[in-house]
């Protein structure tokens, strides 16, 4: 019998597999010149939870990430949805370069499952964004997340109520997304070893031009 | 005459040990009266598949303490010598919680002797094993006790004085079965075993001296059965991609779950962990007084090595042990993965498919699509802002759902993007999706 191995051991082996392949960048370029020359590390926070605060939805608040995640998926690592309040629509994500074999939808009966798909996704290696929604979410829980992503190298992307950015949390990014002509305005509410307070106006609407 | 090399486990506590007491289990009838003879039984049954990964030649024997055999002539090689082999299978015993002890001898008899030696367990070939049982004590013989009673009323005290005495005048004095044995002892008689078979199907049984009530209480003992598993299907050389763990309860009848994995696994690790997530959420109908883990199907082990998709095998099984523990959590159908489908119609041309299946891509639409869908369209008021459109969608006359639409996407009140479309048989406008 080879060594027996307990489940702490195989709780470990994908943050140890993570660690033998060489340390990964810490940002992964989001598509967009203008927000990356904004973000530290140019791109979006890898290994951190990143919270998007949308006005409302359906002003860009998925087409401002799905650039990032058709890089991630084309290096090998899967995207997963955990309880999306809409459905991905495939045709919209394979039209922006998002290989389809590499999503994985979760559904989940409550906050709690959720939380816990989360947390798990983001752990594994083979991860490389996981995508939430969490109706509420404390400060401890977002931390947890925090410690997940930074286990398994991938980047946590937490879709809040505008109402969340009254209070602190510990993501390493936090943006609010305002509605914009042709576009969406992204508003730079905290950003870990960078600047807050800016505010940039993206093209990702309907009627722009999509790369 | 050779009779290869044989290990031999006594294993003293084999009932006690097998009768499961889970740890800081709230029990109900604590006292009630258990069949030792059938758990000894199923216990060691469970030991010879186990055992099998060492040797394909496994045998045991209840009567007079419970013995295991495995004859390890064809094993040595491989894996690393006897020392490296012995070091692995006593810590995997210790591991299932069995207490033992080992020995290895040119002839069965001669091992289970062995076993009771203080020390000196381990003797290769046929003079080593004579000169080591001539230093024994008479008393561990395995003859009746008049027997050994009589030898000892002769004044003899080692086994090596009654090895020296003629077989014949043995044979005349104790009896044909006596005479026999000694010369199974040294090696010199022919000693077959009969050889276990492995079953083809699994099934193991844990039953418990106390009631259980909380299911993840089962995970103790359910780790002892599944090294038990892991030991059958590397003899066996095969994985599995399901098993089932049936609860016996008292005053119910028996309950089942059922645990799938999306590739063949026989690592006893990855099984608890999975069994682990469905124990967790489940509600047990009563107390359970045994456990039964059963499978049918196996799989060939070299699956085990698949790489579908170019990927480096290590982040495959990281995938699929994600995906195997989020199934078992969640259930099978709550995690999927995404493909396109042939048809113009928006809501007709993606589907569900099974986490990681490639698709051939039959239809990319040329106008960008919005990244969200309403599922079914929502009827809505005529829109007042349209941004851009009209986009003709007409198909799907061939299956009656005949379509004709013109899409547009239009500006919500609270700056939202929608993409809308009218239809052009009814007039009525609807929002299918959002531009999130």
């Amino acid at each position: 019998m080879s060594t027996p191995v307990t489940l702490e051991q195989l709780a470990r082996l994908c943050r140890d597999a993570e660690g033998s392949r060489g340390p990964r960048p810490a940002a992964a370029p989001s598509g967009f010149a203008e927000l990356d020359a904004r973000l530290p590390g140019g791109g979006w926070p890898v290994g951190a939870i990143a919270e998007l605060m949308s006005d409302a939805p359906g002003i860009g608040e998925l087409t401002l990430i799905v650039p990032v995640l058709s890089r991630l998926a084309r290096a090998g690592r899967h995207i997963a949805w955990i309880a999306p309040p809409y459905l991905p629509y495939a045709p919209a994500l394979a039209q922006r370069g998002l290989p389809l074999e590499r999503v994985l939808l979760i559904q989940t009966r409550s906050l709690q499952q959720s939380l816990w798909a989360m947390e798990q996704a983001l752990r594994c290696p083979a991860v490389g964004a996981v995508l939430g929604w969490p109706a509420s979410i404390v400060d401890r829980n977002v931390r947890r997340l925090q410690l997940a992503a930074e286990a398994g190298g991938s980047l946590g992307i937490l879709y809040r109520p505008p109402e969340a950015a009254r209070e602190s949390s510990p993501a390493a990014l936090r943006l609010r997304l305002h509605a914009a002509p042709d576009g969406v305005a992204v508003e730079i509410h905290k950003s870990r070893g960078g600047r807050a307070g800016v505010t940039l106006r993206l093209g990702v609407a309907a009627t722009a031009v999509v790369a | 005459m050779s009779a290869g090399l044989w290990l031999c486990i006594r294993l003293p506590r084999l009932a006690h040990e097998a009768l499961a007491t889970a740890a800081g289990t709230e029990t109900v009838a604590a006292s009630r009266s258990v069949d030792h003879a059938a758990i000894e039984q199923a216990a060691m049954e469970r030991l010879a598949a186990w055992a099998y990964q060492w040797s394909s030649l496994v045998s045991y024997r209840l009567a007079d303490g419970p013995l295991l055999w495995l004859e390890l002539g064809a094993s040595r090689a491989l894996f690393g010598g006897y020392g490296a082999l012995l070091a692995k299978l006593t810590a995997a015993l210790t591991q299932l919680g069995y207490s033992h002890a080992c020995a290895l001898a040119p002839s069965p008899t001669g091992a289970a002797l062995l076993t009771q030696a203080g020390k000196q367990r381990c003797v290769t070939t046929l003079p080593q094993l004579r000169l080591r049982l001539e230093m024994l004590p008479l008393a561990l013989l395995a003859l009746p006790p008049e027997v050994l009673a009589a030898l000892h009323s002769a004044g003899l005290r080692r086994i090596g004085q009654l090895l020296a005495l003629p077989a014949a005048a043995i044979a005349r004095r104790f009896g044909p079965a006596a005479s026999l044995y000694l010369q199974r002892l040294c090696g010199t008689a022919s000693d077959p075993r009969p050889a276990w078979r492995m079953p083809a199907v699994y099934r193991a049984r844990f039953e418990f001296d106390a009631e259980v009530r909380a299911a993840t209480a089962l995970l103790f003992p359910l780790r002892r059965l599944l090294l038990e598993f892991q030991g059958y299907l590397r003899g066996r050389d095969c994985a599995v991609l399901r098993f089932t763990l049936q609860f016996e309860h008292y005053r119910h009848p028996d309950s089942a779950i059922t645990i799938g994995m999306s590739a063949p696994a026989r690592d006893a690790a990855q099984l608890l962990l999975l069994a682990r997530e469905r124990l967790q959420a489940l509600e047990l109908p009563a107390p359970v007084s045994a456990l039964r883990l059963q499978a049918f199907e196996f799989t060939a082990a070299s699956v085990l090595q698949g790489d579908f998709f170019g990927n480096d095998a290590q982040q495959l099984q990281q995938l699929q042990l994600l995906l195997d523990r989020l199934q078992a959590r969640l259930g099978d159908q709550q995690v999927r993965g995404l493909a396109l489908a042939a048809d113009h119609r928006p809501e007709r041309s993606w589907r569900f498919v099974t986490p990681q299946q490639s698709m051939a891509v039959p239809h990319i639409p040329a106008a960008v699509r919005p990244c969200t869908l309403l599922q079914p369209p929502r009827r809505i008021e005529p829109p007042a802002v349209l941004l851009s459109g009209p986009e003709r969608i007409e198909s799907g006359w061939w299956d009656g759902g005949d379509a004709a639409r013109d899409y547009y996407v239009a500006r919500a009140g609270d700056g939202a993007q929608w993409w809308v479309f009218q239809d052009l048989a009814q007039g009525d406008w609807y929002l299918q999706g959002l531009w999130t």
